[in-house]
């Protein structure tokens, strides 16, 4: 497996390829957006169709999990939400960089005990949604913001599903899941895609490689939908009472 | 030991296949019985199928994730 390059700082590891790859993939949604909406046409056409068809297909998630005057409010919450997934699935796919190093490099954190038959592969880009971390990350902050709205607009109705104990864990499961989901999926995609690659003679896995990048990048679609599905339906459930 | 590790993994990767084989036939026979009934509801049930093929897929493939890393932590 692959091994990215980490520089600590005070305590704190940095792995530099999921910031650069999470610097990318904001840099990639907001030229998107912003040259989507330039010279805005009445018949759209290129980038505004594809646009407005991501802007309807995310109204149709919030008119289904909120009241109608709260769906328009999280509207650009999901947008932002829904691009930033998916730029970041098919960064791994479309765009993955990695090489092979022959000496190690103490400052990168790629130590000699990494090293299997002299040398180590290292990936310079790849999907940040398929590092555990970053996946945990996103979905445990979905999951404070939803408790903040649930307490924001009633700590009464927050508060009464905990006279069950059990609603703890399920309240534990939900961020675990929602971030596990994302993550085995993108991981699992650009590990086989590693392995196909590497590990037999690449003539024989062509054709499979085709196969498995076209699925993935239809999974890296589902899954950013999912995501942002699934994190509109847990503020809904906190915010709509029991 | 290491071997006991390998057939682990394997067993993850098995089990979850099954699994997913069982509910993705279950999603898809449905979804055709669904449009074999009444055709004109093919586009929306198609959306619908999908998502939930995407919500199925995520078990299994947390169990092949974690085989994945359980092999390489043994093979390197």
């Amino acid at each position: 497996m692959e091994i990215t390059p980490k520089v600590t700082v005070a305590g704190l590891t940095f792995d530099l390829t999921i910031i650069l790859a999470t610097l990318l993939a904001s840099v990639v949604v907001y030229g998107l957006v912003y040259f989507a909406t330039r010279k805005v046409s009445m018949v759209p056409r290129g980038l505004q169709a594809g646009m407005e068809m991501v802007v309807d297909l995310i109204r149709g998630i919030t008119e289904m999990t909120y009241d109608r005057k709260r769906a328009e409010k999280f509207v650009a919450f999901s947008i932002t939400l829904f691009l930033f997934v998916l730029v970041a699935n098919q960064i791994g796919v479309i765009l993955m960089i990695a090489s092979e190093v022959h000496s190690p490099i103490p400052a990168l954190g790629i130590t000699a005990d990494k090293f299997h038959d002299g040398a180590a592969h290292v990936a310079w880009l790849k999907s940040p949604t398929a590092d555990i971390g970053f996946a945990f990350t996103m979905a445990i902050a979905i999951a404070l913001f939803a408790n903040y709205m649930g307490i924001k607009t009633s700590f009464s109705n927050w508060i009464k599903p905990f006279r069950n104990p059990l609603h703890i864990v399920e309240e534990l499961a939900k961020p675990t899941t929602h971030a596990m989901r994302l993550w085995a999926n993108i991981f699992a995609g650009e590990i086989l895609i590693t392995i196909l690659l590497t590990k037999f003679n690449p003539l024989v896995t062509a054709l499979p490689v085709g196969v498995w990048i076209g699925f993935s990048l239809f999974v890296g679609m589902i899954q950013a939908y999912i995501f942002t599905v699934l994190a509109n339906v847990y503020i809904g459930q906190k915010i709509s009472g029991h | 030991m290491e071997k006991m590790e390998l057939l682990a993994a394997a067993i993850m990767i098995g089990l979850a296949a099954f699994g997913a084989a069982i509910g993705n036939s279950n999603l898809f026979s449905k979804y055709i019985e669904g449009v074999a009934r009444q055709p004109e509801t093919r586009s929306t049930l198609f959306g619908q199928t999908m998502i939930l093929f995407g919500l199925i897929e995520a078990l299994p493939i947390i169990g092949v994730a974690m085989g994945i890393l359980l092999l390489f932590n043994v093979i390197g």
